[in-house]
C-alpha cells in the first residue's frame, strides 16, 4: 500500500502517473523538490505561465460582474489583449448564465480516497444541463483526439457528475447533461465534449484501475517516452540527462497548463504571519 | 505514524455540535475542555445534513491553528465542494486581488489600473532598508535607540500592523504613543521619528502598487467591506462561520464579524478564557469577548480532559498564587499539585541544569516508553546557544529532536550558503569575492564524497583572486592523489560549468541557479542529486528569489536585481523567514519558545520548562517604538503608562501563560532551575517568585 487514507488525487496527479509513474512518486508521495528548469527558455516559460495565470484572474473578475471597463486596462499587453478581445468577443458563448460559478473546486471519493477537480467555471442551468470551461492559453491548438485522452477531460467530467449535486438544487447532474469545453485563447476556438452513461461508467472503471495500479506497486517504473525527461525537472534524478528541452519543442508535444496541484497545497499551508 | 486517538464527545459538546443551521453560537471555556472538537464535529455534522461545503468558511488568527480542522476534512469522503479556510490575511489578500479594479483608485494608489503586489515579509524588510533606512541616516532618526536595524525595522512594521488591525488610523500612532508616555522627551522624538518613518513607508507602498499586510487589510477592511459588490460576494459565498480562537484575532476582525453573524445562516465563535496570547500582534481577547453579544446562543464548556487530576490541582494552586483564582474548578480529594511537577534540587550553573533535563527526558523515553512526540522543552526565550546546548546533548542519548521556530533561516542552511557562494564565484563584477573557507564549504556540499579537507586543498592551492582554476595546476602528485581524480574531475566540471555560463550571463539569479542545479548539482556525484533536505532548500531560495525579482523589478527594472538580492540575504533581511513546519518529523521531542508552543494549541504528556527563574517569563521584550497596550482598543487615550500598569501588565501575561502551558499538558512538568543562568547571573524572574510562593504556602498548609 502505497498510499495515506487522506490521499487526494487531480488531474495533474493522475495525469502524471499515467506519464511516468516515477514523476508520480516523486512528486505526490515523496513530495521531493527538484528546482531544475522545465524548459531552456525560463523567461518566456515564465511569462506564459503568468499571462495564464492573469488571463484566468481577469475572467473570473469578470464573471463576479466587474464592470468590462474596468478591466480592459489589465489586458493592455500581447498576448493578454488578444485573448481578452476573444473572451469578450465568444468566450462565453452558449454558455449558461443561469447559474455561472468561476474557479470552483469539487471533491469525489474514489474507491478509499479523493478525488479532486479545479474548475476554471461551472456554468449550470438547474436540471437542464451543466458546462465546464476550461480557458487554454497554449500557442499551439492540440488535436482532438488527444485531448479526449487527457486525465482532465475525464476527470473533470466524472467530477461533476459525482459531486455536482449541490449546484444543481440537491439533485445528481446526469453525465448526458454535461459538457466540457476547452476553449483556446489564442485560437478562439472551442473543442467540445459530451458526456454519457457510458462514458462515465468507462471513466470510473479506468480511474479505479489507476488508483488500484498505483496502491499495488513496488517500484514506480520511468516513464517509457522520454522526451517527456526534456521537460521534467527530475531528469537528472532519473539519469534521463542534464539539459531542459526548447520551449517550442514542448508545445508541439505537450500544453502548458497552470498547476492544478491543489492537493499539494492543502498540506502546504504556509504563510507568514506578521 | 501512531494511529491517532479517537476523540469521544460529551452530550454537552453533542449539543451545541447539533445547532440548528439558522443559529449563532458564542462557545467558551479554557484550554482543554474541547472546544476545537466541537468545531471539527460541527463540520463533521454540516457534511452529514448535506450543508454546502463551499458555504462554510473557517476563519483562524494563523494558519497553523486550522491543522485540526484540515485533518478532519481530509477524512471527508462524501462528495461536494471545498470548505474555504482563511485568516484575515488571507482573506484580505484574496479579496484585493479579485476586487482590486473597483477600489485602487479611492484607496489612494498611484497606478489603479496596474496589478497590486503583495508583500512578503520579507519584501516589506528589503524596502524598509531601501526605503526608510537611507531617510534614518540621513535626518539622524531613532540616535537615542540602540537596537539593530533589522529590530528598528521590524517595530515600524509592527505599528503599521498594529494600527490596521487595531482600526487605529496610521498617522495617528505616534501621538497615541507619545500622549501615553511620562519619561523624558528623549523618548518622545523616537515616537515622532518612528511616525515619519510609517508614513513614508506608506506613500512609498501607495505610489508603487505594493500591498504590505498592513495595507491589505486596511483596504479590505475600510474600502471592499463596506463596498456592496465585494460585501455581497463574501455574504453569499460564506453562509456558515466556524470562526476559532477568536480571542487571539484581532478588533477589526471581531468588527468585520460583528457585522456578519447577522446576516450569515449560522456561526460558531470559539473563545479560549484565559489566553490571548497573540497581543503583541494586535490580539484583543476582550474585544472578542464582545462578539457574544451578536450571537443568539451562548455555551460554556468547563469539564478538562487534557489535565490529570494533579495536574488540575497544581493549576489551581498557580492561578491562587498568581492572584486569580479559579473559579468553579473542582479539585479532587486524593490530588496532589506537587505531584504533577517535578522541582530538582539546588543546581548552580546552567549547563548542569541542561544535563539534568536531558537525562530526565532520556529517562522518560528509554524507561518509561514515553513516546519523544509527547515531550515538550519550553524556554521563555529559545537561544541559539541553548537550542544547540539541548539539541547536542539530546543526540548524544540517541533522542531525535526538532527546534520550533515559526520559520526557518533559509539563509544558515549549508546547501543556501552553498548556493550563495557559487553565484559569487560566477559573478566576479559585483566584487563580493568569497572568502576560502566559504568556497571550500561550498565544493563541499556541491560535490560528493569531497570532505572538508580534501576541498581545504583543492582551495588553498586552485582559487586564487576570486578564480577557480583547473584540477591540473595541482603540480603535486600527492596532493592530487589525496582528493582523487574521481573528485577533481568533478570540481573540473563545476568549474567549467562556471566558465561556460560567465560567456553568456543570466541577469535573473534564480534562473541562474534553476540551470546551476537542473545541469549539474542534481547530477549523480553531486551533493544536491538524492539530498532532499538540500534540493528543498535550493528550491525555496529559488523561490525566494524569483519572487524578489519579480516584485522589485517591476518597481525597479533597472536594479541590479541579483547582487542587491545576495547583499540582502547576506544582511539577514532576505531569505531569513521561511516557513517550512510542515515538513517537519513530528516524532520527535520539541524545543519550543513558550509562545510559539501556546499558539501551536495542542496538548503533551509531559512537558520541561527551562530557566524558571528568568524574569523573560514575565517581562516584555524592549520595544522602544511600538506598545501593545496602548496601540489597543482597551487604552484608553491620554491616559499614561506607569509602573503599575507594566506590573499589572507582566503579572497579567505570565498567569495567562502558566496556566495556557498548565492546560496543555497532560501528566507532569518538569521545572529546570539553575541558581545562575544562561548569562551567569543569579535567577529570581516572577516565575520562580511564583513557584517558591506556592511552595512555602503547602508547606505551610501540610505543617
Amino acid at each position: 500500500m502505497n498510499l495515506l487514507g487522506d490521499f487526494t488525487f487531480s488531474q495533474s496527479s493522475l495525469q502524471d502517473d499515467v506519464d511516468c509513474p516515477r514523476r508520480f512518486e516523486l512528486r505526490y508521495l515523496k513530495r521531493v523538490r527538484y528546482p531544475a528548469p522545465e524548459t531552456q527558455d525560463m523567461l518566456e516559460f515564465e511569462q506564459l505561465m503568468q499571462h495564464g495565470a492573469d488571463f484566468h484572474r481577469l475572467i473570473h473578475q469578470y464573471i463576479l460582474g466587474i464592470p468590462t471597463e474596468l478591466l480592459t486596462p489589465f489586458a493592455d499587453e500581447a498576448p493578454l489583449n488578444l485573448w481578452w478581445r476573444h473572451f469578450l468577443a465568444d468566450g462565453l458563448r452558449d454558455v449558461p448564465d443561469e447559474k455561472r460559478l468561476p474557479e470552483m473546486t469539487l471533491i469525489a471519493p474514489l474507491g478509499d480516497y479523493r478525488l479532486l477537480a479545479k474548475y476554471d467555471l461551472l456554468a449550470i442551468t438547474p436540471g437542464e444541463r451543466a458546462v465546464i470551461m476550461d480557458w487554454k492559453t497554449s500557442r499551439n491548438l492540440p488535436k482532438r483526439e488527444w485531448l479526449a485522452a487527457k486525465l482532465q477531460t475525464r476527470v473533470y467530467r466524472y467530477v461533476l457528475a459525482l459531486a455536482g449535486d449541490e449546484l444543481n438544487d440537491g439533485a445528481a447532474i446526469p453525465p448526458d447533461a454535461i459538457e466540457m469545453r476547452y476553449w483556446y485563447a489564442e485560437h478562439n476556438r472551442v473543442i467540445s465534449f459530451p458526456y454519457s452513461e457510458a462514458q462515465f461508467a468507462e471513466d470510473e472503471r479506468y480511474l479505479l484501475s489507476l488508483i488500484a495500479e498505483i496502491e499495488e506497486r513496488d517500484i514506480f517504473p520511468l516513464t517509457t517516452d522520454d522526451r517527456r525527461c526534456r521537460f521534467c525537472t527530475y531528469r537528472t534524478l532519473c539519469g534521463r540527462g542534464n539539459e531542459a528541452g526548447l520551449l517550442d519543442e514542448y508545445e508541439t508535444d505537450f500544453e502548458i497548463t497552470l498547476a492544478d496541484d491543489f492537493d499539494i497545497d492543502l498540506d502546504q499551508i504556509a504563510e507568514i504571519e506578521f | 505514524m501512531p494511529a491517532k486517538k479517537s476523540i469521544r464527545v460529551t452530550k454537552a459538546q453533542q449539543q451545541i455540535v447539533k445547532t440548528p443551521f439558522d443559529q449563532t453560537v458564542f462557545l467558551e471555556g479554557a484550554a482543554g475542555t474541547g472546544k476545537t472538537t466541537v468545531g471539527t464535529r460541527r463540520i463533521r455534522y454540516m457534511f452529514e445534513e448535506k450543508v454546502a461545503p463551499d458555504s462554510i468558511l473557517i476563519l483562524v488568527p494563523q494558519k497553523a491553528l486550522a491543522l485540526p480542522y484540515y485533518d478532519e476534512l481530509k477524512r471527508k469522503k462524501t462528495a461536494g465542494s471545498q470548505v474555504g479556510v482563511m485568516t484575515i490575511g488571507s482573506l484580505s489578500q484574496q479579496m484585493v486581488d479579485l476586487f482590486w479594479p473597483l477600489v485602487a483608485e479611492e484607496a489612494g494608489f498611484k497606478h489603479p489600473m496596474k496589478r497590486p503586489h503583495f508583500l512578503s515579509l520579507e519584501l516589506v524588510q528589503y524596502y524598509m532598508h531601501k526605503i526608510i533606512g537611507p531617510e534614518i541616516d540621513r535626518n539622524g532618526y531613532f540616535n537615542s535607540v540602540t537596537i539593530n536595524r533589522n529590530r528598528l525595522f521590524s517595530q515600524i512594521v509592527d505599528n503599521l500592523n498594529k494600527a490596521s488591525v487595531v482600526g487605529i488610523p496610521y498617522q495617528e500612532v505616534g501621538e497615541r504613543l507619545k500622549s501615553a508616555w511620562q519619561g523624558d522627551e528623549t523618548q518622545k522624538h523616537v515616537y515622532d521619528d518612528a511616525q515619519r518613518c510609517m508614513t513614508r513607508f506608506r506613500e512609498f507602498c501607495l505610489e508603487n502598487n505594493l500591498l504590505d499586510f498592513s495595507l491589505q487589510v486596511h483596504v479590505f477592511i475600510d474600502y471592499l467591506w463596506p463596498m456592496e459588490a465585494p460585501r455581497h460576494y463574501l455574504l453569499n459565498k460564506f453562509r456558515h462561520l466556524i470562526v476559532d480562537n477568536s480571542e487571539e484575532d484581532n478588533p477589526v476582525t471581531h468588527a468585520m464579524l460583528g457585522d456578519w453573524l447577522p446576516q450569515c445562516d449560522s456561526a460558531l465563535i470559539i473563545y479560549d478564557t484565559d489566553a490571548g496570547y497573540r497581543r503583541f500582534l494586535g490580539a484583543d481577547a476582550d474585544d472578542a469577548y464582545r462578539l457574544k453579544a451578536h450571537c443568539d446562543t451562548h455555551a460554556m464548556l468547563d469539564r478538562h480532559f487534557t489535565m490529570s487530576d494533579d495536574m488540575t490541582a497544581f493549576a489551581v494552586e498557580m492561578a491562587e498564587t498568581l492572584h486569580h483564582p479559579l473559579e468553579g474548578v473542582k479539585v479532587k480529594r486524593k490530588a496532589d499539585a506537587l505531584a504533577a511537577i517535578e522541582f530538582p534540587e539546588s543546581i548552580r550553573y546552567h549547563p548542569q541544569m541542561v544535563d539534568a533535563v536531558v537525562e530526565r527526558i532520556a529517562a522518560l523515553i528509554y524507561d518509561e516508553g514515553v513516546p519523544t512526540s509527547e515531550i515538550v522543552v519550553i524556554a521563555p526565550f529559545m537561544s541559539d546557544a541553548l537550542r544547540f546546548a539541548l539539541m547536542t546533548r539530546l543526540e548524544a542519548y540517541d533522542v531525535p529532536a526538532r527546534s520550533h521556530r515559526p520559520s526557518r533561516a533559509l539563509r544558515e542552511e549549508p546547501a543556501a550558503l552553498a548556493l550563495m557562494t557559487l553565484a559569487k564565484l560566477a559573478h566576479p563584477a559585483w566584487q563580493m569575492r568569497p572568502t576560502t573557507f566559504d568556497v571550500a564549504h561550498a565544493l563541499t556540499t556541491a560535490i560528493s564524497d569531497l570532505d572538508m579537507v580534501r576541498a581545504r586543498l583543492l582551495v588553498d592551492v586552485l582559487y586564487k583572486k576570486g578564480q577557480l582554476a583547473a584540477f591540473d595546476n595541482i603540480r603535486n602528485a600527492e596532493i592530487q592523489q589525496r582528493i582523487t581524480f574521481e573528485l577533481g574531475e568533478r570540481y573540473d566540471m563545476l568549474r567549467q560549468w562556471i566558465d561556460e555560463y560567465q560567456q553568456e550571463m543570466s541577469p535573473q539569479l534564480d534562473f541562474f541557479w534553476s540551470r546551476l542545479f537542473g545541469e549539474l548539482l542534481s547530477r549523480n556525484g553531486y551533493g544536491f542529486h538524492d539530498d532532499f533536505d538540500a534540493t528543498r532548500t535550493a528550491a525555496n531560495l529559488i523561490d525566494s528569489a524569483r519572487h524578489f525579482r519579480q516584485i522589485i523589478g517591476s518597481i525597479d527594472p533597472d536594479a541590479p536585481l541579483a547582487k542587491d538580492y545576495v547583499e540582502m540575504v547576506q544582511r539577514g533581511i532576505l531569505a531569513d523567514a521561511y516557513l517550512d513546519w510542515q515538513l517537519e518529523d513530528t516524532e520527535s521531542v520539541l524545543l519550543t519558545p513558550a509562545y510559539t508552543f501556546l499558539m501551536s494549541n495542542r496538548a503533551v504528556d509531559y512537558q520541561f520548562w527551562i530557566n524558571v527563574g528568568s524574569p523573560g517569563w514575565a517581562t516584555r521584550l524592549y520595544q522602544p517604538l511600538t506598545h501593545p497596550y496602548i496601540l489597543s482598543l482597551q487604552w484608553e487615550q491620554g491616559r499614561k503608562w506607569g509602573d503599575e500598569d507594566e506590573l499589572a501588565a507582566n503579572q497579567d501575561a505570565l498567569y495567562r501563560l502558566v496556566l495556557g502551558l498548565i492546560r496543555r499538558c497532560r501528566e507532569r512538568i518538569y521545572l529546570g532551575f539553575s541558581e545562575l543562568g544562561e548569562q551567569g547571573y543569579e535567577q529570581r524572574g516572577e516565575l520562580l517568585m511564583a513557584i517558591q510562593g506556592m511552595l512555602r504556602r503547602r508547606a505551610l498548609e501540610e505543617a
